[in-house]
């Protein structure tokens, strides 16, 4: 299969490359040309929109910042007698018009990825829109809505390159694109790409900023973006605010929809077959809206998956890290040792409006022990551990970690302080592997940076290898090695409860916070958990586990603090609480107390 | 003076219309957490029709109304039906692109029907301007802001005295909580929408005398009416029409002191930092994170 798609690849592009002999055109190639620029533009936004799940309708405002920034530059740059012999003008506008397009890249997503939804659209729209008045109006600069003219044509040295030539840089360039997509996409970066599309709070639960992540992704887009309307001034030699319209931004998110959102060949396709498609048809432009409108509409009803989720069967084995499954690690490390912290609630209250959910709350919890948290519902636990885990802000009140006041404003924040929790409603990772979770526990200790994924270099191989040997520990630890490969939210519920509790561990946390992990689960699988529990006091973790399910927490706990009404009622060894009337009155109300 | 008035007071005018538009994003979306993203469409879709009645076959305005309501209502349901709730129900957002596919569809369609060469439809009230002291006003401006102001007191009164009004406010607070107490949620959702598209309808009706009839006519006013819909909240319906009537105001004397080019390069650039700044609104609750 591997071999085959191999085949077909090369296939393809010698295919591509013959395209202008076979055709003889000039006007083949100009589409061919226009097909891979709206590939890489589209390529952009699909790691944007397809991947991470972000959805931008301004995309064309970046392509509009890398062809005008090169237009004007190399304008400018070619009198210079220097640059005009060497060609070196078209190429640094190529490269400063893609800085720019990421500069203004970062300014956006600084505010717009604040928001998500219906909200970022409206920003990005909103971007888009600017851009493209600014260029209207700033006549002195953009030349208005006349635009700019008698671009120069790329060249190499002295050698101007036709048509033809420059379709083969434009085809190298998209080639180029295509493969940072998949280093990026397939790299341990990448993993957390695709898993905040599905829970950017889970992302975060593992230490890992959100926001900063978004951002970075949001840069990348844009320069992909940008390089791609760089070459597109030099192509089209004459360009102005009419070819970056709202419209266009839309035409590349149904390209990326149509040919298959968060696929590798999907932009591409879809830019393809989308441009393609009006030469076939005679008086397109009349009827341009409602082709497309109606080719969005059927997309999104019969192909959510896109063209390529038709044509491709969805590989399992996805990503860097699935690769390292076809080899085998023999090594059987134990899980290190950790030491676990002690979590000290000082005088913590919270208020929702009028509704006091925590008042005065205070208990210890000491290092290495498993630490229980109950109490009837709605009496605070689940807004304790949200205060803790870095959710909500404590009105009142601190937390102390080994004696030390703890900062936690976030989720990541107090992830990165050791505090970790699993949900009692599970957020896994749809589509994604049981070891893919695991990975993106371990993201938080990642030495590699962007560039190291880009080249594949060896540390970033070195560091997933190592990953993925402590990460097939930790499954089988959890007792679940076999199902590495298998997508976690097919996986039977018990199983997924593990998944949850891996993806915490691979975090390396001093105070593990366990929200309900017995839910749902049945007798012999609480039992199995029982056990993971104590295995992880051996190994040194605090754990402070919130729970109902009684027996568990007699059964494993060293202590335990009630929680009634948002109070403290009782907190002291197991055989002291499950005798204290008022756990009992709390539980069973107060007449069964006194029978 | 007299210019600041006279420019600040048809500035309010355009924002009451904005403002019409703007609370029909905030109805769906306080059901459904989606909205109509071509809203702007469906406002070009009541100008078309009021042209193409009034003026093609001479109907008179008060009976085009309900008829540009009842319409506009039906086709709203229509569109929510195909192009919305069936996205909702999977759980994914791409009810961005399908409402907006609808928009697309319904410009070239009106393109087809009507033809892209922009018509004047005469002002309801006659074109002579009435003076209030020395300011000047249009007839048609004033009948914008009167019938606003009664659209707006009629949405209040349903939301705060009428059973389905009550209803919707329930979904709004929890759709979850009103299906348990019995309330057909699925009703609901679908009703936002139609009265979404009817209020946009209307804001085309009002709208078209001043503009002129033609399939762009909504594209712009849909969008800046969203602007400002996200400024002031999408949860927030009064302050809806607060933020419409000042960003009316504010639109006319941008462009009446500075010029018209940078009218709207400013008003979206508010807009995201406004969005920056308070990311649920001026006039919106923050909202915590639940895990």
């Amino acid at each position: 299969m591997r071999g085959a798609n191999a085949w077909l690849g090369v296939l393809a592009v010698v295919a591509l490359a013959a395209m202008p002999m076979i055709t003889g055109g000039t006007y083949y190639t100009y589409l061919g040309i226009i097909v891979c620029i709206y590939g890489i533009v589209a390529i952009g936004l699909n790691i944007l929109s397809g991947y991470a799940g972000q959805f931008s309708l301004g995309h064309s405002a970046f392509m509009a910042m890398g062809a005008y920034t090169t237009a004007i530059l190399s304008k400018s740059l070619a009198s210079i007698t220097f640059f005009g012999q060497t060609g070196l003008h078209v190429w640094i506008g190529v490269v400063c018009g893609t800085i720019i397009a990421a500069m203004s890249g970062v300014i956006l997503a600084i505010p717009a990825l604040r928001v998500r939804g219906p909200y970022l659209a409206m920003v990005t729209i909103a971007f888009g829109w600017v851009i493209w008045k600014i260029l209207q109006e700033w006549v002195s600069l953009t030349g208005g809505d006349l635009g700019i003219s008698s671009i120069p044509k790329p060249q190499i040295g002295a050698l101007r390159l036709d048509t033809q030539a420059f379709y083969y840089v434009v085809l190298a360039s998209l080639l180029a694109i295509l493969a940072l997509q998949y280093r990026l996409i397939t790299s341990p970066f990448g993993i957390l790409i695709r898993a905040i599309k599905h829970s950017e709070i889970a992302v975060a639960s593992v230490g890992i900023d959100v926001y900063r992540l978004k951002v970075i992704v949001f840069v990348i887009s844009a320069a992909f973006a940008g390089f791609g309307g760089t070459l597109f001034a030099h192509q089209q030699n004459y360009i102005s605010p009419d070819n970056f319209q709202f419209f266009s931004s839309v035409f590349f998110l149904l390209a990326v929809l149509f040919g298959g959102a968060g696929t590798m060949l999907g932009p591409i396709v879809g830019a393809g077959v989308l441009l393609l498609l009006p030469e076939m048809l005679h008086d397109f432009d009349k009827y341009r809206l409602i082709v497309y409108a109606c080719l969005i509409l059927l997309t999104l009803y019969f192909l959510p998956k896109g063209i390529m989720g038709l044509v491709w069967r969805p590989r399992r084995r996805q990503s860097a890290v699935a690769e390292m499954a076809a080899h085998s690690f023999d090594e059987i490390a134990t899980f290190p040792a950790i030491v676990g912290a002690e979590l000290q609630i000082n005088n913590v209250s919270r208020a929702f409006g009028g509704l006091v959910a925590l008042s005065d709350v205070s208990f210890r919890v000491a290092g290495g022990s498993i630490h229980a948290l109950i109490g009837p519902n709605g009496a605070g636990k689940t807004t304790l551990i949200n205060i803790v885990s870095g959710i909500y802000r404590a009105d009142n009140g601190n937390i102390h970690i080994d004696g030390s006041e703890a900062r936690i404003d976030s989720m990541h924040m107090a992830a990165r302080q050791g505090i970790v929790r699993t949900f009692q409603t599970l957020k896994l990772f749809a589509d994604m592997t049981v070891i893919e979770h695991v990975m993106i526990g371990m993201a938080r200790h990642s030495r590699i940076g962007l560039w190291d994924a880009f080249i594949n270099s060896r540390r970033a191989r070195e560091e997933v290898a190592q990953n993925f040997r402590e990460a097939r520990n930790l499954l089988r630890m959890l007792g679940i090695e076999h199902l590495e490969q298998v997508p976690a939210t097919s996986l039977a519920y018990g199983h997924r409860r593990l998944v949850e509790i891996a993806r915490a561990l691979a975090v390396r946390p001093r105070i593990l916070l366990l929200d309900e992990p017995a839910a749902g689960l049945v007798a012999e699988e609480v039992r199995a958990l029982a056990e993971v529990i104590r295995k992880l006091r051996k190994i040194g973790m605090t754990i402070m586990l919130i729970e109902h399910h009684m027996e568990l927490v007699l059964s494993v706990s060293d202590r335990i603090t009630v929680l009634d009404h948002g109070a403290v009622i009782a907190d002291g060894l197991p055989s002291d609480v499950r005798r204290d009337e008022r756990v009992i009155a709390a539980y069973l109300g107060p007449s069964r107390a006194a029978a | 003076m007299y210019f600041f008035l006279q420019i600040a007071l048809s500035g309010i005018a355009t924002g009451a219309i904005y403002g019409l538009i703007a609370v029909g994003y905030s109805l769906t979306f306080m059901t459904t957490k989606a909205l109509n993203f071509a809203l702007g469409m469906w406002v070009m879709f009541g100008g078309m029709l009021t042209y193409s009645l009034n003026v093609q076959y001479g109907i008179h305005p008060l009976i085009v109304l309900p008829i540009v309501i009842v319409t506009l209502f039906a086709f709203g349901l229509v569109a929510e039906r195909f192009s919305v709730y069936p996205f909702l129900r999977a759980g994914s957002d791409v009810w961005v692109m399908s409402t907006l596919a609808v928009g697309f569809l319904m410009i070239d369609l009106a393109e087809i029907i009507w033809g892209r060469n922009p018509t004047p439809v005469p002002p309801f009230l006659g074109k002579n301007p009435v003076y209030i002291g020395s300011v000047s006003i249009l007839p048609q401006q004033l009948l914008i802001i009167a019938a606003a102001c009664v659209v707006f007191l009629g949405l209040d009164f349903f939301y705060r005295r009428t059973l389905l009004g009550k209803a919707f406010r329930a979904v709004a607070h929890s759709s979850d909580v009103s299906s348990l107490m019995g309330i057909n949620t699925r009703r609901v959702e679908a009703m936002s929408y139609a009265v979404a598209a009817a209020l946009a309808g209307i804001a085309g009706f009002l709208v078209v005398p001043l503009t002129l009839a033609e399939p762009q006519l909504g594209t712009v006013l849909g969008l800046k009416a969203f602007a400002i819909a996200i400024i002031a909240g999408l949860a927030a319906p009064r302050g809806i029409l607060i933020c419409g009537l000042f960003y009316g105001a504010f639109e006319g004397l941008v462009s009446g002191y500075l010029y018209t080019g940078i009218r709207d390069i400013l008003g979206f650039t508010i807009m995201i930092v406004a969005l920056y700044l308070r990311p649920e609104g001026i006039f919106g609750k923050p909202q915590e994170e639940r895990a």
